[in-house]
């Protein structure tokens, strides 16, 4: 279907603009990084954690990119169904629509699972010691 | 001085443990894959301290974490979770695994020195 095939080249767009969002905000991380160490220079609470947001930055945007490799793969399955038997294919849809759901609620999950405190407001966790 | 061994496949998770660490009267080596560290452990490297990321490609932490007990040498070293990872079930497999604490990222750098110097037994 060529609507599914311009949805992938779209997501394939996505994907690499994150991959470079990641490569772009490490770079620079580890760029600020050095001056610090290189200068010997104290960092406060507010620094250390902001120097900490690009690791979780990369994470989320990983997580995405994961997701829509598993969106592009249903489709790729999806597609080859539909130009080999076109009865075939309404069943894909369905099945297609279903992965696809699990695929939407495994990445909100990761969402979730990667920030770690970075959305929260509130001061930091103690650390927890079992 | 004390082995601290951190072990993330982020640089940049690295990086930051680095600079909060640098002032405290520790070694610190650094590994982005895991199997490395397990890999110079085997070899003879008896950290102080381990301090791992959960989520990592090849090994995560968990695999390390077991097959640090597996060694003799490391059996027994202190080991904290430094993760994103905040689910309670985590922490109860991290702690029926011998894991020694978690900790939630973005980390405290006074609570990271802290819990650094309370396992290491350092002058406060």
């Amino acid at each position: 279907m060529v609507i599914l095939e311009s949805v992938e080249e779209l997501l394939t767009h996505i994907k690499d603009v994150q991959i470079d969002a990641i490569k772009l905000s490490s770079d620079s991380l580890l760029m600020i990084s050095n001056y610090i160490e290189k200068n010997n220079l104290e960092v406060d609470d507010d620094v250390a954690k902001a120097l900490q947001y690009q690791d979780i930055i990369s994470q989320q945007l990983t997580a995405i990119i994961e997701a829509i490799d598993s969106v592009q793969s249903n489709i790729d399955r999806f597609n080859h169904s539909h130009k080999t038997d076109e009865t075939l294919a309404v069943d894909s849809i369905k099945k297609l629509q279903e992965k696809l759901a699990t695929t939407i609620n495994d990445a909100k999950d990761k969402k979730n699972r990667f920030s770690g405190k970075s959305t929260d407001n509130t001061d930091f966790d103690e650390i927890e010691f079992f | 001085m004390p082995l601290v061994i951190f072990v993330d496949d982020s640089e940049t998770a690295l990086a930051s443990t680095r600079i909060v660490t640098n002032s405290m009267p520790i070694e610190v080596k650094q590994y982005t894959e895991a199997t490395v560290a397990l890999a110079e452990i085997e070899a003879g490297m008896t950290p102080d301290l381990i301090i791992t990321d959960l989520n990592m490609p090849v090994m995560n932490g968990f695999e390390f974490l077991q097959a640090l007990r597996k060694v003799p040498a490391t059996q027994r070293t202190p080991c904290l979770m430094l993760t994103t990872e905040t689910k309670a079930e985590l922490k109860q497999q991290g702690k029926a695994l011998g894991l020694t604490g978690w900790i939630v990222k973005p980390f405290n750098p006074a609570q990271l020195k802290q819990a650094i110097t309370r396992v290491l037994r350092l002058p406060a």
